[in-house]
């Protein structure tokens, strides 16, 4: 099957607004890290009891987006479907920007930012996962270059060599970065599900970001995008939804069994915001609402509403991410088991973590930097196809698009693809 | 010069760098080893019976002789010591105890574990340190460490009281090292000095591997404690009358 690829021209005035607003907040994202160098990271809402924040909750949120692009890249990589072969390029290039996210969230976040590019190198830690992860990011985002230069250049069997590697290696990507929190003697870290959890869930974010990108991407620039391969992605994201949910609820119900973290347990999920940012925003509007809609017959097979699942997967992730990493901090280490500290000179109970301005700004600066990245990707590599079709359709699919079809036309409001 | 050769050293000038960086800083020594040896390690014994609950010069002594930063904010201000008072759980008239924490000097220390470029190393006397010119300042010791140990230079220390020991600078992270300088030149932590010019003489530190030393002593005389010992790891600082 020949694809043709054509680049966006980028020359309107859209286009050249876009790409100045991005740059404006990459400024304003190096502004904020150029202040943290200076005064230090004070000026970020991180204290000596909450030594991580939103950048790592972000770097996690991001790593783990690249996981569901690979595997959209992978369907035409490894198991062969040419159906999906159109959006294999866009999805390499995809993973491997938001790994580049990842990446530039950890290292804007060290106190020493001069020393990140030299001491690892020199003095590698072989028992640090902080050690392990950044290796097996460079190593991703390597791979991801030549998994796009096969592309690109059409090599056959290179590119499902190819495939196969990156995908495996993603899945070592996410293990190692659910590590970072699993390996600690955290009461809230250390679950040997978290690394799994951290896969499942950054599937079903992938996923669903891919449906919004291509989506938006093919409607902006006027090309054709076939009903069916968008209810075939939604599916994909209604399994990854259902795997995530599993191994996240086994995880708290084990931990909130065991006695020993029952009561940290109960504080992040039954008190306060965290409650609200689980039962709210994972499970409610990130999994269940999502999960129904796209497994209903007439909401799974419209395009509007699986947009609309998308971007509830992508906030509920994102809760997920911020819950990964802060319940565990804001709840003290138990230091005296049975005993309660009535007096120290350190806040030694629960603390909250309040997100401060420059962090939000550098947050921003990051994905606005890859966002501006993508752009110019797009204008500058051959990476979207004049048109997506689904082809060797089986009859349960056709059926599927006359019904989706048949709603487009009964809501004349949602937008046609 | 021609767009090749310009790229040509460019490219050599962004690899080299780093490489040459990267090798110097292997060769850097370690600070603070020179006087390591593996023929002692280092514990403390802490008799809290010793230890009166308003005292503060184990505080005091050590925040003078290591340039601790304070800034008057709780959630910056740092304590290579500082003193709890805790009492039963759910019990509001149970009698409480106030007792001073510090690093336990791990032999099993979670914060050199995960420390991603070996900066918190175990010295040969098992005393736990920083090496603070090569900390990136990644905060996974304070986030690995279950003691609430460790600390972060989130802003600059404005103070520098002992001219003698350095200061850290702003994204480096530190906790208690025992005093490693002192004790390389035989003489005790500060903590250990202040509480014993006090008259209290509630802190110890000596020699674990020597069944005659004092605090080897100490601990087999006494009923003893160390925080946490559930955890394995192993801490190097026991209680009496905890």
């Amino acid at each position: 099957m020949e694809i043709d690829y054509e680049p966006i021209a980028g020359r309107s005035t859209g286009y050249y607004l876009l790409l100045t607003a991005l740059l404006v907040l990459v400024a304003a994202g190096v502004t904020a890290t150029v202040l943290m160098i200076a005064y230090g990271i004070h000026l970020s809402g991180m204290t000596n009891r909450v030594p991580w924040g939103l950048q790592i909750v972000m770097a996690i949120f991001y790593i783990g987006l690249s996981a569901g692009s690979l595997v959209v890249s992978g369907l035409y990589g490894i198991f062969g479907k040419l159906e999906y072969k159109p959006f294999a390029r866009i999805a390499a290039f995809l993973a491997m920007l938001f790994l580049i996210a990842g990446l530039l969230s950890i290292v804007t976040d060290q106190g020493r930012i001069d020393r990140v590019f030299v001491q690892p190198f020199a003095h590698f830690n072989a028992t640090s996962m902080f050690s392990i992860n950044p290796a097996l990011y460079m190593g991703h985002i390597m791979i991801c270059i030549f998994y796009m230069w096969a592309l690109f250049k059409e090599k056959g069997r290179l590119t499902k060599v190819t495939s196969v590697t990156v995908v495996l290696w993603a899945l070592c990507v996410h293990t190692g970065t659910g590590a970072i929190f699993a390996f600690t003697p955290r009461e809230l870290y250390n679950t040997a599900l978290l690394p799994p959890s951290f896969v499942a869930a950054a599937l079903s974010s992938g996923a669903a970001l891919m449906i919004l990108v291509l989506v938006s991407l093919f409607r902006i620039t006027r090309r054709h995008l076939d009903v069916a391969l968008v209810i075939w992605l939604g599916r994909l994201l209604a399994v990854f939804i259902i795997v995530a949910m599993y191994v996240i609820l086994i995880e708290n119900a084990h931990r909130f069994y065991l006695i020993e973290s029952r009561e940290a347990t109960s504080y992040y999920l039954f008190k306060g915001y965290h409650a609200v940012l689980f039962w709210g925003g994972l499970i409610v509007v990130g999994s269940v609402v999502p999960a129904v809609l796209l497994f209903r017959r007439r909401t799974g097979t419209s395009v509007p509403w699986i947009v609309f699942s998308s971007v509830l997967v992508v906030v509920g992730v994102l809760c997920e991410r911020y819950l990964i990493v802060l319940p565990g901090l804001e709840h003290p280490p138990n230091l005296f088991p049975g005993m309660e500290i009535i007096a120290s000179a350190l806040d030694e109970g629960i603390v909250t973590y309040s997100i401060s301005l420059l962090e939000i700004l550098q947050a921003l600066g990051v994905l606005s930097l890859i966002g501006f990245m993508f752009v110019l990707g797009l204008k500058y590599l051959p990476l979207l196809p004049t048109e997506a079709r689904a082809h060797g359709q089986s009859q349960r699919l056709k059926d599927l698009i006359a019904r989706a079809t048949a709603n487009a036309e009964a809501e004349p409001t949602s937008p046609a693809v | 010069m021609d767009r090749r050769e310009f790229l040509k050293t460019g490219g050599l000038f962004l690899v080299g760098t780093p490489c040459v960086y990267g090798l110097m800083a292997m060769a850097a020594p370690r600070p603070h080893e020179a006087g390591a040896t593996d023929a002692r390690r280092w514990g403390m014994v802490i008799d809290l019976n010793r230890c009166p609950a308003d005292c503060s010069a184990c505080l005091e002594a050590c925040r003078r002789e290591n340039n601790v930063a304070v800034h008057g904010d709780r959630r910056w201000d740092i304590h290579w010591i500082r003193k709890v008072t805790i009492r039963k759980k759910h019990e509001a008239d149970a009698p409480t105890r106030t007792l001073p924490l510090l690093c336990n000097h791990c032999d099993h220390p979670p914060c050199a574990q995960v420390c991603p470029v070996q900066a918190t190393y175990k010295r040969a006397d098992g005393i736990v340190i920083v090496d603070h010119h090569r900390c990136i300042g990644c905060r996974y010791c304070l986030i690995a460490c279950p003691y609430n140990a460790r600390y972060f230079n989130y802003r600059e220390n404005d103070e520098w009281p002992n001219k003698a020991y350095p200061k850290r600078s702003h994204g480096v992270a530190e906790s208690c090292n025992f005093c490693a300088h002192r004790l390389d030149q035989g003489r005790p932590p500060a903590c250990v000095e202040a509480c014993r010019d006090s008259g209290a003489g509630a802190l110890k530190v000596g020699d674990l591997d020597d069944p005659d030393s004092e605090i080897s002593r100490l601990i087999a005389d006494n009923s003893v404690k160390r925080i946490r010992e559930d955890l394995g790891t192993e801490p190097k600082v026991y209680y009496i009358g905890l």
